[in-house]
């Protein structure tokens, strides 16, 4: 089992994954591209409904709560699918790129705004009366106590659900928006290397998760509330 | 009240598709937990070497976004062991793909688990004169399991959903089943017809079961939660 | 010496006859229709071993392509390559039902039979110089053209004057794939999942076109009145059985049934079966039968031959 290791890491073709560098790196090019414009969409969404969620704004946090449970209890799969075959019924036609960062940014929306919501709900009550003991409007207290707090709170989980997102970026080859899977799918249908891009997509997915979840420890560590708050 | 065109689909789609999209979450989940509280005990131990290779399995197969651990699974050339040529199937690739990931969610959660029970317990087991095995067997495990029950709950409403990943190397599950129907009626040769909004119909029929099955199983595991603390 | 001579004289004696019997029963059948002499089954050599072990067929269709592979709403999958499917297992092992199939996709059936998993695949593969370097084709059992989808306002033209510019779509790994990408080098090629998918690509004006095979998108412009096909016809190639390298039995096998199919005229009954009344007159001489042979363009490979 061991000797028949060592023979297939000996038999790896490395040049395999240096001639298709080109199709690889555009690939690695279109999923940063829809996952950094996915993460940044949800985290916008993310702040403004979990902030509707933990201040209970009446008929919006309703919305925002069917929003929420929608997306967390259906597979992305079946909401990408339903995005791209649905709108053009609807006269929306949207190209595929769209479609990819569309999809991704209201799966995650959902996940960031619960996310918030936690962070915004964890802070202590009496740090926000005491904003308002110092003359700050329901908004100002928001923006100046919890905002600040509970999104620190809150960073390790939506570290997290930006780690999803970004993984969840590969499903999108099968609308066929060719990111990295896609391409390293098909390098190795055509020279049936098939260790090798594994190794390659691993390497590049695994790197970029292992350093985000580096980020959330250290930020854990540093970002640490002090416990006399 | 279902329209003439759409039942033979939703028929086909309940008998075909949703047996196999249960029964592979039902493997899926058996496997994760089995393997999965395994391996969260054993990262537990002292050993360091152990405790090393187990992390490096759980950051793998929780880093890898599923579809690639699914891609990777189902191209691997058959291997020969003896007289038997061993490939796995489509279905058994996503199984094994689940489970690894499913194993590698619940060994972190069940290592969380059990670090988590306060060290008086291991003293307090310890001074009655347990022995490491019967203190993890009869006092530690035990507590240690009811406070993985939400998050197991949690983790299969997650497996029930990431099925639908099998969709990619043509399984035959809930997602499939619709969209080869869809595919049917797109393309007007097969004698069935269908209006226009047939997207929204096939697709969100396939999310609105997900959603029957998903959202029972959230509720729970967030009752469950509270009933913990 | 002289028991040598006899011997000798004997076993000739016997090749002889063996000889002149063969001789003599082809002899009365030349001159007269051939259909009538043929018996329901024909001549067909040892099954592979693997195959007849396991007692039924192993083969890989597609399922998002009618009228050639699909699956109709009681889960049982129908179309033309399927027909042919179903027949081999008749031939084989007396049953229809002799067969389990794989669903396959443009993009995954050439891994799916090298992989081993399925015994040959018949699904909709047009012959191509380079598949031929890592699988074997049968002889061809079905012949296609390329056609452009578009909608009823597009005018199209030359191909090369039309293309540059234009989003173009068709499934991965398909001929049209290869062809798109070597001689319109300023098109946007873009692939899409399924057939299907396709047909909505260019509906939704997510694309300009979708390139495919005739047999489908005849069906699919005749049965929606927003899309055409325009009239450039390019890429005749005829499709082929897949089979793996060095399966000379397997190969053997299948060209046989192939050939036997073709001269008892069963591709144009299975073409009637799977394909709308109206579209009979338009596919018949896609088919092969007795007086249409089909043969693969060996000395001028397709997915090199760019329009000038």
């Amino acid at each position: 089992m061991f000797h028949r290791a060592v023979r297939i890491l000996a038999s790896f073709e490395w040049s395999v994954i240096w001639d298709n560098r080109g199709p690889l790196w555009d690939g690695f090019k279109s999923t940063m591209k829809a996952g950094v414009v996915g993460i940044v969409l949800a985290y916008a969404i993310g702040l403004a409904l979990g902030a509707v969620r933990a201040h209970r704004l009446p008929a919006l946090n309703q919305l925002a709560a069917t929003y929420v449970e929608l997306i967390r209890n259906t597979p992305i799969l079946v909401q990408i699918f339903f995005l791209y075959y649905g709108l053009p019924v609807l006269g929306i036609h949207l190209e595929t790129f769209t479609v990819a960062w569309l999809s991704i940014t209201i799966w995650g929306g959902a996940f960031m705004t619960e996310n918030f919501r936690a962070g915004f709900e964890a802070v202590p009550n009496r740090l926000r009366e005491a904003g308002y003991a110092l003359g700050f409007s329901p908004l100002r207290a928001f923006l100046n106590v919890t905002l600040p707090i509970g999104g620190r709170i809150a960073l390790p989980s939506t570290i997290n659900t930006a780690i999803s997102v970004l993984k969840n970026t590969s499903l999108l080859l099968l609308i066929g928006y060719p990111e990295l899977t896609y391409v390293a799918n098909n390098v190795q249908s055509n020279t049936f290397r098939t260790f090798e891009m594994f190794t390659a997509l691993a390497i590049a997915y695994l790197a970029i998760v292992w350093t985000l979840s580096a980020l959330i420890r250290f930020l854990e560590r540093r970002l640490a509330l002090p416990e006399a708050l | 009240m279902i329209p003439d065109w759409f039942r033979p689909i939703a028929e086909y789609m309940l008998r075909e598709g949703l047996p196999e999209t249960l029964r592979l979450a039902a493997i899926a989940l058996i496997a994760s937990v089995l393997v999965g509280v395994l391996l969260g005990t054993l990262m537990t131990l002292r050993f360091g070497p152990l405790r090393w290779l187990i992390r490096l399995y759980v950051e793998v197969w929780r880093g890898l976004p599923i579809l690639v651990t699914i891609l990777f699974i189902y191209w691997l050339p058959g291997y020969d062991i003896g007289p038997w040529h061993v490939q796995l199937n489509a279905y058994m690739s996503a199984a094994l793909a689940l489970s690894l990931w499913g194993s590698a969610q619940v060994a972190e959660a069940t290592r969380g688990a059990v670090q988590s029970i306060p060290k008086e317990q291991h003293e307090a087991a310890a001074a009655l004169g347990f022995g490491w095995t019967s203190r993890q067997a009869f006092v530690i495990l035990p507590q240690a399991l009811r406070r993985l029950l939400p998050p197991m709950v949690g983790l299969l409403v997650n497996i029930i959903q990431n099925t639908t990943i099998a969709f990619a190397i043509g399984v035959n599950e809930f997602l499939q089943a619709g969209t080869r129907q869809f595919e049917n009626v797109t393309s007007g040769l097969t004698g069935q017809v269908a209006p226009s909004y047939a997207p929204f119909a096939i697709f969100g029929f396939v999310a609105l079961v997900f959603f029957l099955i998903c959202f029972p199983l959230t509720r729970l595991a967030a009752y469950l939660e509270k009933r913990l603390t | 010496m002289k028991r040598l001579v006899v011997l000798t004289l004997v076993v000739g004696l016997v090749v002889a006859a063996a000889v002149a019997a063969t001789f003599g029963s082809a002899a009365p059948s030349r001159g007269l229709s051939p259909h009538a002499k043929l018996p329901p089954k024909p001549k067909l050599p040892a099954l592979p071993a693997a195959v007849k072990a396991r007692g039924k067929w192993q083969i890989g269709v597609k399922c998002d392509t009618p009228p050639f592979g699909w699956q109709d709403t009681s889960g049982k999958n129908r179309g033309y390559d399927v027909e042919v499917a179903r027949q081999f297992a008749k031939w084989a092992f007396g049953s229809t039902s002799k067969v389990d199939f794989t669903c396959v996709t443009t993009a995954s059936r050439i891994g799916t039979l090298t992989s081993g998993r399925v015994d040959i695949i018949i699904s909709t593969l047009t012959w191509t110089a380079d598949r031929e370097r890592t699988i074997d084709f049968s002889v061809p059992y079905y012949n296609a053209t390329g056609r452009l989808l578009v909608k009823n306002d597009v005018t199209v033209g030359k191909l090369n004057n039309w293309m540059p510019g234009k989003k173009i779509v068709s499934t991965s790994g398909s001929i049209y794939d290869r062809w798109t990408k070597n001689c319109f080098k300023n098109t946007s090629f873009q692939v899409v999942s399924s057939p299907a998918a396709g047909v909505l690509a260019v509906k939704n004006g997510q694309a300009d076109a979708m390139m495919y095979d005739d047999a489908f998108l005849v069906g699919v412009a005749a049965n929606d009145n927003s899309l055409k096909l325009s009239s450039n016809i390019f890429l005749k190639v005829p499709w082929g059985i897949g089979i793996r390298k060095n399966e000379a039995d397997m190969k053997r096998w299948v060209d046989a049934a192939v050939r036997g199919m073709r001269s008892r005229d069963m591709f144009w009954s299975i073409l009637k079966r799977t394909i709308p009344r109206r579209f009979w007159k338009g596919f018949k001489t896609n088919a092969p039968s007795p007086t249409i042979k089909l043969q693969y363009p060996r000395s001028d490979p397709p997915e090199n031959n760019c329009p000038s």
